[in-house]
C-alpha cells in the first residue's frame, strides 16, 4: 500500500495502476477563511493542494467540521477559496456548471416538483427532448429503487428516499465529475450497500470522475480509487492513500480480501493515531 | 359521506354568519333605535340594491377598480419582493423607502392623490394598488430570502442564468409566502377599495353607503355593509381555494388537532 504524504510541498503524484490519466481537477494551495459571527476569523480550509485524475473516484474521509463540504463547494464553483486556485481541465473554476454535478449533503430537492419532475429537471435544461428525459429519468428512478413514487412530492419522502432522488437528479444530466457530500449518509445498511454498488456500477460504465465525501472508512475503501484523508482545525490533508484493489469489485468478495481489510484497519488507526480522534461516524 | 367532525366543520361557517344575524336581530330589536335596523330588514334591502341598476353599476365600478388596482400590484410587487430577498443592493435601495410608507394609511394619501390625479378611477385605483403593494412586497422579500441556498446551487448546476433562477427556483419556492402576502393584500384591496370610495364620492359601493347614511336610509346602510362583507367573504374564500391548489406540495400533510390555523 502506498501512503502518500500529503503537505503540499511533498506531493507526488501516485503511480497508479492503469494507464495514465490526465488531471481534470486540480486544487492549488486552496485555504478558506470564514469570517464568523463573533467577528473571528475561522480557517475552514488550509493549504489544500490535491490533483483528481480523469476518471478517478476519490473519496474524502474526515472528522465533522473539518471541511470537507467546503471543499466540494469550491471544486463546484458555489465558493470561491479565500486563497489559492482550483481548476478544472486547466481552466480555473470560477463559477458553477453542468460539468459538476453536485449530490449536497441537505438534497436541496425543488419541493414544488415530484420525484420525476426532480430528476427530469437537469435534462430539460440541458435541451434533451421531453419523451426523451423522461424515459431516461424514470429508468434512473427505477435504479435508485424508487418505481412507484415518481408522482410523489418531497416532503411526502422519507430521508434516505430524498437522498436517492437527490443522486438521480444529478446523474440525470451526466455531469464529468460527480461532486457527491455524503450521500449515502441517510440510509439503511441495505439500501446503502445497494446504491454503492450501482454507484460502482455506472462508474465503471461511464468512467465519471467522483469526488466523494464520506464519514465512513469501508465505503471509501470499497468505492474508492484513493482515500483523502483530512484533519480538523484547520482543515488539511492528512493523507492520501491509494486503494491498490482489482475492479471491477464485488462487494462479497472483497469483504474476505485481505488487501480489503488491511487498508480498513490502517486507515482507522491512522484516525485513532491522529489527535482529532477517529472520523465521526 | 362526511363524517360527523368534517359535517361540523363544513357547517361551522354558516353557523357562525346565522348566530351573529340572530345576535344582531334581537339585540335592535331590544334597543328599538332608528339607526339600528333589524337583520331582516336590512336582509329584506339587499335585493332592491341588487335589482337597482344604478346600484349595479356602481358596485361593478369598485369591484374593477379593485381589480385592477390589486392585478397591477401584485405584478409589480411580486418581481420587486423576490428581487429585494436575492439582492442586497436593490433590497437597500428600497427598504428605506417602503420603511417610511409602510405605516402611513394609504386612506391618508388620498386629498394628496385627489389633487394631483382628481378624484375619478385613477386616484381610487392608485390607492388600491398603494394598499395591496406592501404586504405583497413584504411576503414575497421574506419568501425570496428564505429560499435555500443549496437549491440554487443546484439550479446553477443544471446551468439556469441568475434570470432563470429567480423565474425558475425562486419564484416557486417562494409561491406559498407570496401567496399569502396577496391573501392580506386582496382584503387590504376591499377596505381601501370602501375608504377611497368614502373620501373622493363619486361611484362605487362605498358611495351607495355613504350616501344612505346621509340620507337616513340606515336598512340600505347594513344591506350594503352586509353585501361589502359578503364580496370579502368569497373573495377571500375563492382565492383561499386557488391558493390550497397552488402550493398544495407545501401544505402539511395532516390537520394538527386543535390548531386554529
Ligand atoms: N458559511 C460559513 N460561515 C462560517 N463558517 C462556516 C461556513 N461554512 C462552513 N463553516 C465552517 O467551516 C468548517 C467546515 O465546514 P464543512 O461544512 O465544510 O465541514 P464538513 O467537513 O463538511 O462537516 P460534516 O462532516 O459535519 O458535514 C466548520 O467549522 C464550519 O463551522
Ligand atoms: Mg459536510
Amino acid at each position: 500500500m502506498t501512503v502518500v504524504p500529503a503537505r503540499s510541498s511533498e506531493w507526488v503524484r501516485p503511480v497508479t495502476s492503469r494507464e495514465p490519466a490526465s488531471a481534470i481537477i486540480e486544487i492549488d494551495r486552496v485555504s478558506q477563511v470564514f469570517q464568523t459571527s463573533a467577528r473571528k476569523d475561522h480557517v475552514a480550509l488550509s493549504d489544500i493542494s490535491l490533483t483528481i485524475e480523469e476518471g478517478a473516484f476519490v473519496s474524502i474521509l474526515g472528522p465533522s467540521g473539518c471541511g470537507k463540504s467546503t471543499l466540494l463547494y469550491i471544486v463546484g464553483g458555489f465558493v470561491s477559496p479565500t486563497s489559492g486556485t482550483a481548476k478544472i481541465k486547466g481552466h480555473a473554476i470560477t463559477g458553477p456548471g453542468p460539468d459538476r454535478g453536485p449530490v449536497f449533503q441537505e438534497f436541496a430537492l425543488f419541493p414544488w416538483k415530484t420525484v420525476l419532475g426532480n430528476v427530469v429537471y437537469g435534462p430539460r435544461q440541458q435541451g434533451v427532448r421531453a419523451a426523451e428525459a423522461e424515459a431516461q429519468s424514470r429508468t434512473l428512478i427505477e435504479m435508485v429503487g424508487l418505481k412507484g413514487f415518481e408522482n410523489f412530492y418531497p416532503k411526502e419522502l422519507s430521508g434516505g428516499m430524498k437522498q436517492r432522488v437527490a443522486l438521480a437528479r444529478t446523474l440525470a444530466y451526466h455531469p464529468e465529475v460527480l461532486l457527491m457530500d455524503e450521500p449515502f449518509g441517510a440510509l439503511d445498511a441495505h439500501t446503502r450497500t445497494r446504491l454503492q454498488n450501482d454507484l460502482l456500477n455506472i462508474w465503471e460504465r461511464d468512467r465519471k470522475t467522483v469526488l466523494f465525501v464520506t464519514h465512513s472508512v469501508d465505503e471509501a475503501v470499497f468505492l474508492s480509487d484513493k482515500v483523502v484523508m483530512m484533519s480538523k482545525s484547520p482543515g488539511r490533508i492528512r493523507q492520501v492513500i491509494d486503494i491498490d484493489l482489482p475492479r471491477p469489485r464485488r462487494r462479497n468478495e472483497l469483504l474476505l480480501d485481505s488487501r480489503y481489510q488491511k487498508y480498513v484497519v490502517d486507515i482507522e488507526r491512522m484516525f485513532d493515531d491522529g489527535d482529532e480522534g477517529g472520523p465521526a461516524s | 359521506m362526511m363524517s360527523p367532525a368534517a359535517l361540523i366543520r363544513r357547517a361551522a361557517p354558516v353557523l357562525a354568519c346565522l348566530g351573529l344575524l340572530a345576535v344582531w336581530q334581537v339585540a335592535s330589536l331590544v334597543l328599538k333605535n332608528d339607526s339600528f335596523p333589524t337583520a331582516i330588514d336590512a336582509i329584506r334591502a339587499i335585493p332592491d340594491i341588487l335589482g337597482d341598476k344604478e346600484s349595479l353599476i356602481n358596485i361593478l365600478a369598485s369591484l374593477r377598480r379593485m381589480a385592477i388596482g390589486f392585478g397591477v400590484a401584485v405584478l409589480v410587487s411580486i418581481p420587486l419582493g423576490l428581487l429585494m430577498g436575492r439582492s442586497r443592493g436593490v433590497a437597500a435601495f428600497f427598504n428605506p423607502l417602503l420603511m417610511v410608507i409602510y405605516p402611513v394609511p394609504k386612506a391618508a394619501l388620498m386629498p394628496i392623490i385627489m389633487l394631483w390625479l382628481g378624484v375619478g378611477d385613477v386616484t381610487k385605483t392608485l390607492v388600491i394598488f398603494l394598499g395591496v403593494s406592501l404586504p405583497v412586497i413584504y411576503h414575497s422579500f421574506e419568501g425570496a430570502k428564505a429560499v435555500e441556498e443549496k437549491m440554487l446551487w443546484s439550479g446553477a448546476a443544471m446551468g439556469l442564468s441568475p434570470a432563470q433562477r429567480l423565474v425558475r427556483i425562486v419564484l416557486p419556492a417562494a409561491l406559498p409566502e407570496i401567496l399569502t402576502g396577496c391573501r392580506t393584500g386582496l382584503v387590504l384591496a376591499l377596505i381601501t377599495m370602501i375608504t377611497s370610495e368614502m373620501i373622493a364620492r363619486q361611484s362605487g359601493a362605498g358611495n351607495i353607503l355613504f350616501n344612505a347614511l346621509d340620507m337616513g336610509q340606515y336598512d340600505t346602510v347594513f344591506a350594503m355593509i352586509i353585501i361589502v362583507g359578503a364580496m370579502g367573504i368569497c373573495l377571500d374564500a375563492i382565492f383561499e381555494r386557488v391558493r390550497a391548489r397552488l402550493v398544495r406540495w407545501s401544505e402539511p400533510q395532516f390537520d394538527m388537532p386543535l390548531s386554529f390555523s
